[in-house]
């Protein structure tokens, strides 16, 4: 090809972008709980000019270096666990909480001596919410030698990352709640939380039994977790008889709901269960008011949600009745304590998410000991035998890895979460 | 009936949204030959300018959207100069430069604002009743306040010196060069223009949607198809186009739920390939 005053102009054109896309995508860094690890931490993140910028950004960022010294015995060598989360996009703030969670439990394990002398070195993945990308940071845990994985914590992601993480026999412990991932038969993949199934049945007895909604209305999106939302509810209804009015989907990035909301309003529904992620459960919530529905917003965990009532406005969050096995700080001793903690070290309330991924960090730290740091099929036998009394429930983990099949309900009141008066 | 009527006024709204992002996309193009595909991200620039002050400083939404369109132009003004080489070139340039231009700018709000995003009230809450209809007053208040600001963008276009300064430059630039128009001026005036049109866009949009980074590829992204509908390079096809484009997007999303975005851009495909120079026709710009 010629290269004539044109082509060079374009060339030099060409370039100059691409060096931007680069320079932006490599100097964008997570948005991680601010604090640093025990070890350097890698995180891969990068902008919304795709995976081939992630894979760049990922190659050139540096792998976590050993910090206990380059001695050659094992038995002195940090325990390597890895955090694979969104540390940015929508579902920052659920990545947040959990690497927050697990940070706590790590940090205060660390401090009373780690694991029989060995410490743990966490490291944080930034999948960004997108099942693609955790796929691609399963690969790297798997090849750089990590022998557990706390999170994701959404259930879309932890369904992408299991066949991989199975396949190299990693337990990992996720905080999704998909009824999905149960299914997958995964004997390496325990769950922190209940499953949507046993969120929605008690949501839906309340709803019912309780509250005495006659006219439910149903809206959720169709990615994993709303879908077993939409799926576990309504099965809810089902075994109580009760069909909803109004049986709304829309889509997991969608940001306005007004044709699906018009279309609920017609059959005056006196409830409306939203089967969605935090932000777009409150979306919907503060424009459903805005559309003149006064129906009570009802669902499982995102509407217990600061994030949630943040979003809606604490006007229109008002009265929202949640399911979730976490209500409020103060419940019991063991609650106040971990809360206390979490404030120290980061300066703000813990909620549902923050108190399930500690329960999971701790199972995962039990675990550990009694292997005494060895991974692979003893740890997660290990981790199936661990009867723990955690923050969020009694953990006994059947063979389908759910640990708590138990959840409340409770309601927002002046934007906070308190019991519901039963 | 009902049904029918609050889903057009809902459509007409976001219609009146995508014309302005659409009129503003459109004026830069016919005075300075620039195809700016950062146009969205400008938008959501403004979005994120006029959040911070309705929220933050608690200033009144009128008081933000204004200061956010003021903010935002000076802000175009800077953007024009770097994007001054890139005019009047061959449109791969102009295509690949503004793309990766708009990808920096999205890194930057992520930088400034964090990557989670804010959700803004709307200014005025109560639904309206009329006749047993009930519509989202903010709905009316959009299209009160886009119709405004097409007729001012019309006035200023056509009855002032500057407007038609601008008019006389896209006409044929080295002719109004020798008739003393300073064309480097009236081309940052023009791009200030789109661009705070740009972000009144944003402002409007937010209560609607979500006020994230990605916020700007979707309305530029629409935006574009509306410019692209009413056809391309005519300012009143901006307009025709975007309330075409909404009232489309609002049935659409009422008849088929999660798939409205596929029906939507696939009559729009359909619609474009029947007539290719959009509703009222193209008025290309050609530039040596």
């Amino acid at each position: 090809m010629k290269v004539t005053a044109t082509n060079r102009q374009r060339l030099l054109a060409v370039s100059a972008c691409s060096v931007l896309l680069v320079i932006s995508g490599c100097s964008s860094s997570k948005k991680a709980a601010g604090t640093s690890t025990p070890s350097g931490s890698a995180a891969a993140s990068s902008t919304a000019a795709g995976s081939a910028a992630a894979t760049t950004a990922a190659a050139s960022s540096a792998a976590s270096s050993n910090a206990a010294g380059s001695s050659p015995a094992s038995d002195t060598n940090p325990i390597k666990i890895g955090v694979i989360d969104a540390q940015s996009g929508q579902s920052s703030s659920l990545g947040k909480w959990e690497y927050d969670g697990v940070k706590l439990a790590v940090d205060q394990a660390n401090a009373a001596g780690g694991i029989n002398g060995r410490k743990v070195e966490l490291t944080v993945f930034d999948d960004q919410g997108d099942p693609t990308v955790s796929t691609n940071l399963a690969r790297k845990a798997v090849s750089e030698g990590f022998i557990a994985v706390l999170g994701p914590a959404e259930s879309a992601d932890a369904i992408a990352m299991s066949p991989i993480l199975q396949q190299a026999k990693i337990p990992f412990i996720t905080s999704g709640q998909s009824p999905a991932m149960p299914k997958l038969g995964n004997p390496y993949l325990f769950l922190n939380s209940p499953t949507s199934t046993t969120y929605d049945t008690t949501l839906a007895n309340y709803a019912v039994n309780t509250a005495k909604f006659t006219h439910i209305a149903m809206i959720s999106n169709n990615g994993a977790y709303g879908k077993g939302e939409h799926d576990a509810f309504t099965a809810a209804l089902k075994a109580l008889n009760v069909a909803p009015v109004a049986d709304q989907i829309v889509t997991p990035d969608q940001t306005d709901f007004s044709a699906a909301l018009t279309s609920i309003r017609q059959k005056n529904p006196d409830a409306l269960f939203i089967g969605a992620e935090e932000v777009e459960s409150g979306l919907i919530a503060k424009q459903a008011r805005g559309l003149g529905i006064k129906a009570t917003i009802i669902g499982a965990a995102p509407t217990s949600t600061p994030i949630f009532v943040q979003t809606a406005g604490t006007a229109d969050a008002e009265g929202a009745v949640s399911s979730t096995p976490y209500l409020t700080n103060d419940t019991n001793a063991q609650t106040k304590a971990f809360a206390a903690a979490y404030d120290a070290a980061f300066g703000s309330e813990p909620e549902l998410h923050g108190a399930k991924a500690y329960d999971g960090a701790e199972i995962m730290l039990q675990a550990l000991k009694t292997t005494n740091g060895a991974g692979g099929q003893a740890l997660d036998d290990a981790i199936r035998a661990v009867k723990y009394q955690g923050l969020v429930g009694n953990f006994a983990f059947d063979a389908t890895g759910v640990g708590v099949h138990e959840t409340q309900i409770g309601l927002i009141k002046n934007g906070v979460l308190t019991p519901a008066a039963s | 009936m009902q049904l029918f009527l609050q889903t057009l006024v809902g459509g007409i709204g976001f219609g009146a949204v995508y014309a302005l992002v659409g009129m503003g996309f459109t004026i830069v193009y016919r005075t300075m030959g620039l195809v700016n595909f950062a146009h969205g991200q400008i938008a959501m620039i403004g979005a994120f300018l006029s959040a911070t002050f309705f929220l933050d400083t608690k200033l009144p939404f009128a008081v933000a959207a204004i200061m956010s369109m003021a903010a935002t132009a000076v802000v175009g003004l800077a953007i024009e100069g770097i994007l001054r080489p890139l005019e009047a070139r061959d449109f791969d340039l102009m295509l690949i430069g503004t793309l990766g231009f708009g990808v920096v700018l999205e890194a930057v709000a992520t930088r400034i604002w964090g990557a989670t995003g804010r959700a803004v009230p709307a200014p005025v809450d109560r639904p309206l009743q009329v006749f047993g209809i009930i519509i989202r007053t903010y709905d009316l208040v959009v299209i009160g306040v886009g119709a405004v600001a097409a007729v001012a963008v019309w006035v200023l276009l056509n009855r002032t010196k500057a407007g038609a300064a601008m008019q006389a430059v896209a006409m044929d630039r080295d002719a109004a060069t020798s008739v003393g128009i300073r064309v480097g001026r009236s081309n940052a005036m023009a791009f200030a223009l789109g661009a705070g049109l740009a972000a009144l866009a944003g402002t409007l949009a937010a209560p609607l949607l979500y006020v994230t980074p990605s916020l700007g590829s979707s309305l530029g992204i629409k935006g574009f198809c509306a410019a692209i509908l009413g056809g391309f390079g005519n300012i009143n096809g901006a307009v025709i186009g975007g309330l075409a484009f909404g009232i489309l997007d609002g049935f659409a999303a009422g008849h088929f739920q999660q798939y409205s975005d596929t029906v939507t851009f696939l009559v729009f495909a359909i619609a474009i390939m029947v007539r290719p120079t959009g509703i009222l026709g193209e008025l290309t710009v050609n530039r040596a």
